[in-house]
């Protein structure tokens, strides 16, 4: 089907035309379904695939290079094969989905290939071009070279006609009919992708058009024999690849190098097959003929071996299959050394396989990067040479057995390999692409992602036991339902000494389980007591663990545990911070796998015996490592309100506003859940309601200590898995600095907190696909409502809570301010910056709703500090700010309902 | 014109001494442009500080377009050579010095090398398909811009009594790659019937500029066909068989 209206491309002009022509043709092909692009890939194939024989003749009339018989199979190949790898493969629309992950990858045309052909395979290149262009719905235009035009732009006809015939758009495949250098620059230029097929010096000129480019680079095979190779195989495998299409593919084997144990025995088979060695003189001679100034001559390119023997003045028989010049130099100034594309082959006798390895190397270096190697040898012994060889070589392909030529264009020799005319070098060869050319790299893959929430879970401790008296009973379960024999009980001397561990103990001796204690965890546990206490354990090896008194005994017991059941454990590594626990760099040890670990609190307010958490510092850098790992759990919690009976009253209002920020930072997490939402909720009603009691009446009140040890435990679960906020943060090292209480910290940053967090329009949020807006004032007005404290709208519910709290940290003996605990100014304004960009980089940071710039946390610490004024943000834009435009009212109305902190819709 | 001798007569221009100037007189033949060129490409060059003949005067005498330039009164190069063939290694070492000095000069108003090639190379009467071999293969080459002769050759060189050289005969001067220079004066030193002096050459340029062989040799062809331009029958067949190679695929 000729078109009529086709003019020859032989000026800027023309091209620049039929450019635009092409791109018109593209553009409705790129609306065509993948049925329509099978149906015209299968006839374009066809099509080719019949024309073989006389392309084949062509290209050799018109060449003079090559064998008429070969061509017919690179055509049949480039055809048949390229269809049957491709039929079944999606190259329109969407190619994936997953549906759960909101994961969509769909195949978009790539839009006008330039496409380089190359004069030594002129017919197949074109036909495999165009058949993956048409498969991926481009367009092409082909840049002949000016050697080979003919035959090169009769293929592109014979492809596209059948195209059309079947329904592509006309003109989808174009050509230059008279190349030249200035018409296949501004084609590169203009081209949307480039496939750069033929010399290093097109590759590059593709390379340096500007546009993204896939070239392919020259190769140089060498061919290593080793002797547990099949002699007659592999000489065979050679010969075959070597004469195919007289030397011309560029996997071809340029060299052989074989191990001295066979050398006789490859050269006798190469002789006995046909092929000449080259005297002395006559290697001289060839080297002369076949390269001038380190050039390959052109005469002798894909020319049968008598011919290129005659010119160079060597007389051989008419039948020489190939021209094998032994030589010993791999050196790039030893022309052997080099791709020949002809039927010579340089051959190297090897001292041994390393030997081989090294020249083999050598070789690749000279002007082969990226492209092919081969090796012969048994397989079923010789997997290490194998292995061997494909780790020195720099070549993207690694034959095994296979000869070169036929074996590296895939799926003859190897049916996973990538059937191509177009082999990629890879960065070594200085190209794009380390593979089979196919039709993926013409596809532009655009990926649709649905905004996905982030898994969650709730964890907590397979068994909490609760209830006055509890401890027995669970106890018992130690001995008649698990079979524990030896218990280590970890506390602080203060308990241990007066008697505290003693209903513990007893109920041990009772049972039969043996028990040692180790009562010496001071306040901020350190890494050389957690240290002693493991290397006890070590020695008493038990099988449960009994972590008794406040957050440190308990973090204390935590940290030996891990020094106990894992000793080679780094703590640098496990303190490394995270962004999310689920994606940590640092795998956490396995734990419990030689004690069960159980928690027991005398206080109402860290919440350890219920989380992941636990926090040691090296006494010697000062250094605090805060770990978390949910492999930190306890296996069981205990809570028995005969344990905190005695707590001092500091102790109980301290333990409690501790508790109660953790409910408070819980329920504002970017990380709250259902699950902690109603735990933190029941924890600050239950607080708010038995704090005060507790702290009055501690010693005889006994429903109040047990709802607040009760409300410290939920409060626990609640941040074990919805994680604080910067109110820890800061609390953390306010105290590291300051020696003060931890939970009287963080009640000196609360209010902050929440001034800081309540912000509508915060300078920046944090980050958390489920959190998709600032919201943490409505968080905090439905605290409020929780808590029943009134207010008409979350602004005056933000302020009822902050009232609420200020009242019960005040009723409960805490202070207002951090000067008030007597902190020196000086210190704390010469040391700020140190503690507020460690307190920035605190764990707890992450979780913020807010993300805290260190300017904020800054002015939130000087407030706390002198305890006169609050957080405020810098000024936003407000109405006054709208005045004068046409939506006046509609907008005013929008800042109107941000001032009230109305709720969104 | 006071001109006490012809010192040279080319094709088409002849070279007189007057005193201590040289005139350079061109035919009519001669383009305008081209010898206005010529006077600039050496004063430019003059501008780099390297050793040449001062550009005196650009005039017409006689109807002739003439360059008037500083005479270097000493020997040649290759004449030195000639005389004392025991000390060639010296002054080709000396040679060699010389052009990688030059080398490292650079003089943005000078023509493109690139771009003189690729005009050559289409004025050939070489096949369509050479050509396009040698246009991909000069597109592919690193594009520099080092000052190159374009005539770099022993007969160019001057050494002054007291050992001084000068570097005369800018015309074909031009900024690009200096292995493409290179590869002109091994070309040249081979037209000349030097083989041994080529090879010697290279390797020596090579070595003193740390430039792998293979490099120089891929202009090679190139500069085979620029030469080819010249029409000089005589050369043809020598000059196709360094032209006709093929590009590795």
């Amino acid at each position: 089907m000729e078109n009529k209206e086709r003019k020859i491309v032989d000026s800027v002009d023309a091209l620049k035309k039929v450019i635009a022509r092409v791109r018109e043709a593209q553009r409705k092909f790129s609306t065509y379904s993948q049925e329509q692009v099978d149906e015209i890939f299968k006839a374009a194939a066809t099509a080719a695939n019949q024309a073989r024989i006389p392309l084949a003749k062509m290209a050799v009339e018109e060449t003079g290079m090559g064998v008429v018989e070969d061509k017919v199979i690179k055509n049949h190949y480039a055809a048949e094969y390229v269809y049957n790898t491709y039929k079944n493969v999606r190259t329109c629309g969407v190619l994936e989905e997953d549906k759960a992950y909101g994961i969509k990858k769909i195949a978009e045309p790539v839009g006008v290939i330039a496409a380089v052909i190359p004069t030594t395979n002129p017919t197949s290149t074109a036909i495999f071009k165009t058949l993956i262009a048409l498969k991926t719905r481009n367009a092409v235009i082909i840049s002949p070279h000016p050697r080979a035009k003919k035959c090169t732009i009769a293929a592109a006809k014979i492809v596209l006609d059948a195209a059309v015939a079947a329904g592509a758009p006309e003109g989808i495949i174009d050509w230059i009919d008279v190349p030249n250098i200035e018409l296949t620059n501004l084609l590169m230029k203009e081209a949307d992708i480039i496939l750069a097929t033929g010399g290093p010096g097109m590759v590059k000129a593709a390379y340096s058009s500007g546009k993204p480019a896939i070239g392919v680079g020259p190769g140089n095979t060498p061919a290593v024999i080793d002797e547990s190779a099949d002699v007659v195989l592999a000489v065979n495998s050679i010969i075959h690849s070597k004469t195919f299409d007289n030397g011309m593919i560029c996997a071809s084997e340029q060299s052989v190098i074989v191990h001295k144990n066979v050398y006789d025995a490859v050269k006798a088979e190469f002789a006995a097959r046909g092929c000449y060695f080259l005297k002395e003189d006559e290697i001289e001679k060839v080297r002369k003929t076949i390269f001038v100034n380190g050039a390959l001559n052109a005469q002798i390119v894909g020319q049968p071996a008598y011919k290129i023997a005659e010119l160079a003045g060597v007389k051989v028989p008419v039948g020489t299959k190939i021209l094998i010049g032994e030589v010993d130099s791999t050196d790039p100034s030893e022309e052997f050394a080099h791709e020949k594309l002809s039927p010579v082959l340089a051959m190297y006798k090897a001292e041994d396989i390393h030997d081989a390895f090294e020249k083999a190397e050598r070789l690749v270096a000279n002007g082969g990067y990226g492209h092919t190697a081969a090796i012969y040898l048994d397989v079923t012994t010789e997997q290490a040479k194998i292995d061997e060889f494909a780790s020195r070589l720099k070549t993207c392909r690694i034959l095994v057995n296979t000869p070169s030529s036929q074996g590296a264009i895939g799926d003859i020799y190897n049916f996973k390999l990538a059937p191509s005319l177009t082999l990629g070098c890879g960065s070594w060869g200085g190209n794009s692409v380390s593979e089979n050319v196919g039709v993926k790299h013409l596809l532009n893959i655009k990926t649709v992602v649905e905004r996905r929430e982030n898994m969650l879970w709730f964890r907590a401790p397979e068994k909490i036991y609760i209830k006055k008296g509890c401890l027995p009973v669970a106890l018992n379960e130690l001995k008649y339902v698990m079979g524990k024999k030896r218990a280590f009980i970890v506390t602080d001397s203060f308990l241990y000494h007066n008697g505290y561990t003693k209903p513990i103990t007893d109920r041990l001796d009772e049972l039969g389980i043996e028990h040692t204690t180790f009562f010496d965890v001071l306040p901020d546990p350190t890494l050389s007591c957690a240290k002693a206490g493991a290397e006890q354990m070590r020695a008493f090896q038990p099988d449960t663990i009994i972590a008794f008194g406040g957050g440190s005994a308990m973090d204390a017991a935590k940290i030996m545990w891990v020094m106990y059941e894992h000793p080679e454990v780094d703590f640098m590594d496990m303190a490394m911070r995270f962004m999310d626990i689920r994606k940590r760099v640092y795998t956490f040890p396995k734990m419990g796998e030689k004690a069960y670990f159980v928690a027991i609190p005398t206080s109402a307010g860290t919440g350890s015996e219920v989380t992941p958490f636990a926090v040691i510092t090296d006494e010697k850098s000062g250094v605090k490592y805060p770990l978390a790992d949910y492999e930190l759990l306890p296996d069981m919690a205990i809570i028995d309100v005969d344990f905190h009976m005695s707590a001092p009253k500091g102790l109980t209002a301290a333990a409690g506003i501790d508790a109660l920020t953790h409910a408070l930072e819980a329920y504002v997490s970017l990380m709250a859940t259902d699950f902690t939402d109603g735990l933190a909720k029941q924890a600050l009603q239950m607080i708010f309601k038995y704090l005060p009691r507790a702290y009055d009446n501690g010693q005889t009140d006994v429903e109040a200590r047990e709802k607040m040890a009760n409300a410290a435990t939920i409060a626990g679960m609640a941040f074990a898995n919805a994680f604080l906020g910067v109110c820890h943060s800061m609390a953390h090292k306010l105290g590291a600095f300051y020696h003060l209480p931890h939970g009287i910290a963080n009640a000196l940053m609360i209010e902050e907190v929440i001034r800081f967090n309540a912000s509508e329009a915060p300078a920046k949020m944090g980050t958390f696909p489920q959190y998709g807006y600032p919201h943490a004032l409505r968080r905090y007005a439905e605290i409020a409502e929780a808590l029943n404290l009134g207010g008409e709208n979350d602004h005056e519910k933000l302020e009822n809570l902050i009232k609420a709290i200020n009242d019960l940290k005040a009723r409960v003996g805490i202070k207002s301010s951090i000067k008030e605990y007597g902190i020196n100014e000086k210190e704390f304004l010469e040391r700020l910056d140190e503690m507020v960009e460690q307190a920035f980089d605190d764990q707890c940071t992450g979780t913020n709703p807010r993300y805290p710039l260190m300017s904020e946390i800054r002015q939130m610490y000087l407030n706390a500090y002198y305890g006169k004024k609050h957080f405020v943000d810098e000024e936003k834009p407000n109405e006054a700010d709208i005045a004068g435009t046409e939506d006046e009212n509609k907008v005013k109305k929008a800042y109107l309902r941000a001032r009230v902190g109305a709720k969104r819709a | 014109m006071n001109a006490d001798r012809i010192i040279a007569v080319r094709n088409n221009k002849t070279v007189y001494r007057d005193g201590e100037r040289v005139l350079k007189v061109f035919d009519e033949t001669y383009s305008k442009a081209d010898v206005l060129n010529e006077a600039l490409n050496q004063a430019r060059v003059e501008e780099t500080g390297l050793n040449i003949p001062r550009i005196l005067e650009v005039t017409v005498i006689d109807g002739n377009w003439t360059i008037v330039s500083q005479y270097i009164k000493g020997k040649t190069l290759a004449r030195l050579m000639e005389e004392n063939p025991d000390r060639k290694d010296e002054y080709l070492n000396l040679f060699v010095d010389l052009q990688l000095e030059m080398h490292s000069k650079v003089c943005p108003g000078l023509n493109k090398l690139k771009d003189k090639l690729s005009h050559k190379i289409n004025e050939t009467d070489l096949p369509a398909t050479v050509r396009y071999d040698l246009q991909t293969r000069l597109e592919a080459m690193p594009k520099h811009n080092k000052v190159c002769h374009g005539d770099f050759n022993p007969s160019n060189i001057v050494i002054t009594e007291d050992g001084t050289p000068y570097i005369l005969d800018w015309a074909h001067a031009t900024q690009g790659n200096a292995s493409a220079d290179a590869a002109r004066t091994y070309l040249l030193f081979w037209l000349n019937g030097d083989i041994d002096g080529a090879n010697k050459y290279l390797e020596l340029f090579c070595a003193k500029s740390n430039t792998e062989k293979e490099y120089v040799q891929k202009w090679m062809p190139i500069v085979a066909a620029s030469q080819l331009a010249k029409g000089n029958a005589k050369e043809r067949e020598f000059l196709c068989s360094w032209i006709n190679v093929v590009d590795y695929e």
